[in-house]
């Protein structure tokens, strides 16, 4: 494998120390077993799409797909957490919802603040996923039920606060600084995506937590008997998947200047796809955050360019379907 | 091409007959044409190092892999499997070390898995099955019961239902690898009355082992590999533990010289430490004192800085269990744990570890390693905070930690990066004490460290152990080989149903039978109520 075998250097040390940094940043780009097919599909999608569609190639266009994939792939980052330690959260739509709720409803009664809502967004879905993360270590319920019970108990309460009413959200700097607003030209939903990404990085691949993550779902017994606290690690992953569900409510609620307790129903489909065709194992201890992000990505060209080609919604689904899998057989190790 | 010895001593056909046959892994050469013979009513014992290709002739025998060149034979037939069913269809079976059974299933259930007689609508003939299996266990001999959960059974008697298993349906050859990896001296003999029933019956079988002094006392012929290569067939009578040694291990190897230099070392250990009196006088690194929970009762030990102490008991006494609990992944119920001056009631596997405990554990594959890894990972897992700043990892720190533990234990590895999936047992258990490189542990719990590990990865694990032990760290060990837990040992405590029952120094036991009749001994005694007096005042 990628071994970086310090060879004995004599002449030409400089060189080789050069090469050795440009191999960990590609190294830092691979992090993960087979990504390189994901890397092919990717750019033949892109081709096949530039060809077929002349709307497809042009900058607009790229950000748009930035803007549409932005939910998916934030929610998709905690996710990989997730699948990496083993589990599997099926709730993220719901929590998505309700902590768009919570947000727009606390800026509506609390105080008119963008801090406020983002504060009320981002800790609801971390309580939501405290919730499921404590449920599933504590009580030792498979994570998919437990998920499946919040999915629907988090989508009841989220209809039930307003009686199913939508909530309008009237701060312009929440709106702005969420949903609307752009820095030189790029939307500020894909600034929150790159910002999550790069945390995603920096916690998996850098940090004491990502690698207890690894060795929770890799082998949780050897984990325990190396010491590892598993149920902390496996609710903290839950916990950040929840954060960053919250994180997806306020930039869809400051798109759409309202929060909504319907919104996104099947959103949890489209994140755990995106995360297996990235190289996530769901047998755990396998996958990495940019394989994550090229399979939302891969996902949301997919969705845009049939658009583009005019296919019936219809059809869409039947092609993106047989391509998940399909793409998921040929990256599986 | 068969040897001289085999051709005289057997006027009969052989049951399978290996003639040069080679196998190639892609770059790597497993076989490099090996021979193996088997009669009628044989016990073949089959050693090596690992590595050595037995593995791969097992595979091939059971038609996992297809061989390259040389023949094989079954009764003078000559063949070549293209699959598992093929191999099981010519009347081969084998019993791999990892048991396949489905624990939540009876015995018989499991016997019958996939052929179970069945009525018309395809329901399961429940009685008949239960009264099918318990007359084939009846007709071997075998202490089973077919309705018995396999969950609830011992491991030994798990090993027996595997074999059973293999042996169902019309058998010639069985394959054991290593089969008495996890059993203790009275299920060993167990085993071996089992496998003698087997061959009355006129089934060949072939051992495959780490332990020798088992070939002695089961096997009739002894085929030696080295390097993918056949190094002697010898007649069991006719040879010796030395030679056998010797043959394993190859001419000049270290390890061969290490076993005399380190057994001239530990005999000059003994008055060191060995002495009570000296023990006693030591500075203690662990104290339990009636330590009890779900699976021990009473509990009293003591383990001292540089001493070696080992914990002897049959397979479900509650060895692995005081391991276990010492290290925090069992509750303590009454009772406290003094571990380096700090009493606890309540342990954590990651408080042990800060206070230096390290645990070597039973199954390196489940408990051990996330094989799935690199080395490195893996070597870092337990001491992760050494190797943090801020809860961020110092990954250049804990790359160079890794290289220096490798290389000092010896692991033969391309890179701290190599998944540790692709190291053979020994190096992989080397891995596993690695983990506990460094900082050198206060109080090192081994639970049987050499399970599966060839000879010389052995020799190397005990120096390591004894290299921990001379610079001061405690070592508890549990081991069902007692050759091991005497040749380490300062002092020994006998385990039987979760008690402590006799702590012997090493001095006053003689060899392993002395030992082994001990066990027996203290097990007996206790398992009458009155006779808990009987350990207690031994010492």
């Amino acid at each position: 494998m990628n071994d970086s075998v310090s060879t004995p250097a004599t002449d030409g040390q400089a060189a080789q120390q050069r090469r050795g940094r440009k191999w960990q940043l590609v190294r830092l780009l691979l992090q993960g077993d087979r990504p390189y097919a994901l890397y092919f599909a990717f750019a033949i999608l892109l081709v096949v799409f530039s060809f077929a569609s002349p709307w497809f190639l042009s900058i607009d266009n790229f950000l748009n797909i930035g803007r549409q994939t932005a939910l998916v792939s934030i929610i998709a980052i905690g996710m990989t957490f997730v699948i990496i330690a083993r589990q599997i959260d099926l709730s993220v739509g719901s929590t998505l919802a309700l902590s768009g709720m919570s947000a727009a409803l606390a800026m509506a009664h609390v105080g008119d603040n963008w801090i406020i809502g983002a504060i009320a967004g981002i800790g609801t879905g971390a309580i939501v996923g405290a919730i499921n993360g404590f449920v599933v270590t504590r009580l030792n319920i498979p994570s998919f039920l437990v998920t499946l019970g919040t999915l629907s108990a988090a989508r009841g309460l989220a209809l039930l606060v307003t009686t199913t009413r939508p909530v309008i959200i009237t701060n312009d700097s929440f709106v702005s600084i969420f949903g609307e607003g752009d820095i030189f030209g790029v939307p500020v939903p894909i600034i929150w995506t790159v910002l999550a990404v790069i945390a995603g990085i920096l916690l998996l691949h850098y940090s004491v937590f990502g690698r207890q993550i690894y060795a929770a779902g890799g082998n949780p017994t050897a984990a325990l008997y190396s010491g590892i606290n598993i149920k902390r690690v496996t609710t903290l992953a839950f916990v950040l998947t929840g954060m960053l569900a919250g994180l997806a409510a306020l930039v869809l609620s400051a798109r759409s200047h309202a929060a909504r307790p319907d919104v996104v129903q099947g959103l949890e489909l489209d994140v755990i796809a995106s995360v297996t065709l990235g190289g996530c194992s769901l047998f755990g201890g396998r996958g990495f955050v940019l394989g994550t992000l090229l399979g939302s990505l891969i996902i949301g060209t997919l969705n845009n360019g049939l658009v583009l080609l005019g296919v019936s919604s219809s059809l869409q689904l039947v092609i993106k379907g047989a391509i998940i899998v399909a793409a998921v057989a040929f990256t599986k190790k | 091409m068969s040897e001289p010895v085999a051709a005289a001593s057997s006027p009969q056909v052989p049951l399978i007959r290996v003639a040069g046959v080679t196998k190639r892994f892609g770059g790597v050469q497993a076989l490099r044409g090996v021979n193996l013979e088997v009669l009628p009513g044989e016990v073949h014992a089959l050693l090596g190092e690992n590595g050595a290709g037995k593995s791969t002739l097992i595979k091939i025998l059971s038609g996992v892999h297809a061989y390259d060149e040389g023949s094989i034979e079954i009764a003078g037939e000559r063949v070549a499997f293209d699959s598992p069913a093929q191999s099981r269809a010519a009347g081969v079976a084998v019993v791999y070390q990892d048991l396949s059974l489905v624990e939540s299933l009876s015995v018989g259930a499991n016997l019958m898995l996939g052929r179970e007689p069945r009525t018309r609508l395809g329901f399961v003939k429940k009685r008949q099955l239960t009264a099918m299996v318990n007359d084939f266990l009846r007709a071997h001999g075998i202490p089973l019961d077919a309705r018995t959960p396999v969950g609830s059974l011992p491991f030994a008697y798990r090993q027996m239902t595997e074999i059973c298993k293999a042996l169902m349906g019309d058998v010639r050859i069985l394959i054991l690898d290593e089969p008495t990896s996890a059993l203790t001296g009275g299920e060993e003999q167990i085993l071996f009355d089992a496998i003698r029933t087997v061959t009355s019956r006129g089934v060949g079988v072939i051992y495959v082992t780490h332990r020798l002094n088992e070939v002695f006392r089961i096997s009739q012929r002894v085929t030696v590999f080295r390097d993918g290569l056949n190094v002697g067939m010898f007649p069991t009578a006719q040879t010796d533990m030395k030679q056998l040694v010797a043959a394993i291990i190859g001419p000049g190897h270290a390890a061969l010289h290490a076993r005399e230099r380190t057994a001239v070392g530990s005999a000059s250990n003994v008055p060191a430490v060995g002495k009570e009196n000296v023990a006693v006088a030591a500075q203690p690194i662990l104290a339990l004192s009636k330590v009890g929970n779900d699976r021990l009762r009473d509990v009293d030990l003591t383990v001292c800085k540089g001493e070696i102490h080992g914990l002897a008991g049959l397979i479900g006494s509650g060895r692995t269990e005081i391991l276990e609990t010492i290290f925090g992944l069992r509750v303590v119920d009454t009772g406290s744990i003094v571990i380096d001056d700090q009493a606890l009631s309540r342990i954590t596997p990651a408080q042990a570890i800060k206070l230096g405990v390290a645990l070597v554990p039973e199954d390196r594959h489940v408990q051990g390693l996330v094989l799935d890894h690199s080395i490195e990972r893996n070597l870092t897992l337990p001491r992760l905070p050494q190797f943090s700043r801020w809860g961020w990892l110092r990954s250049q720190a804990a790359v160079q930690q890794a290289q220096n533990s490798m290389k000092k234990l010896a692991v033969k590895a391309p890179g701290s990066s190599t998944y540790v999936k692709f190291l053979s047992g020994g190096n992989q258990q080397k891995v596993v004490f690695a983990k506990w490189d460094h900082p050198r542990p206060k109080l090192l719990l081994l639970d049987e460290p050499t399970v599966g590990v060839d000879v010389g990865a052995r020799e190397e694990i005990y120096g390591v152990v004894q290299d921990a032990a001379r610079a001061g760290t405690g070592v508890l060990v549990v081991s069902s080989d007692l050759d091991e837990l005497l040749r380490l040992c300062d002092r020994i405590s006998i385990v039987v149903d979760g008690r402590i029952v006799n702590t012997l120094d090493r001095a006053l036991l003689g060899n392993a039978e002395a030992l082994h009749h001990l066990i027996q001994l203290s097990r007996s005694t206790t398992e009458s109520p009155k006779g808990t007096s009987f350990g207690a005042h031994a010492t």
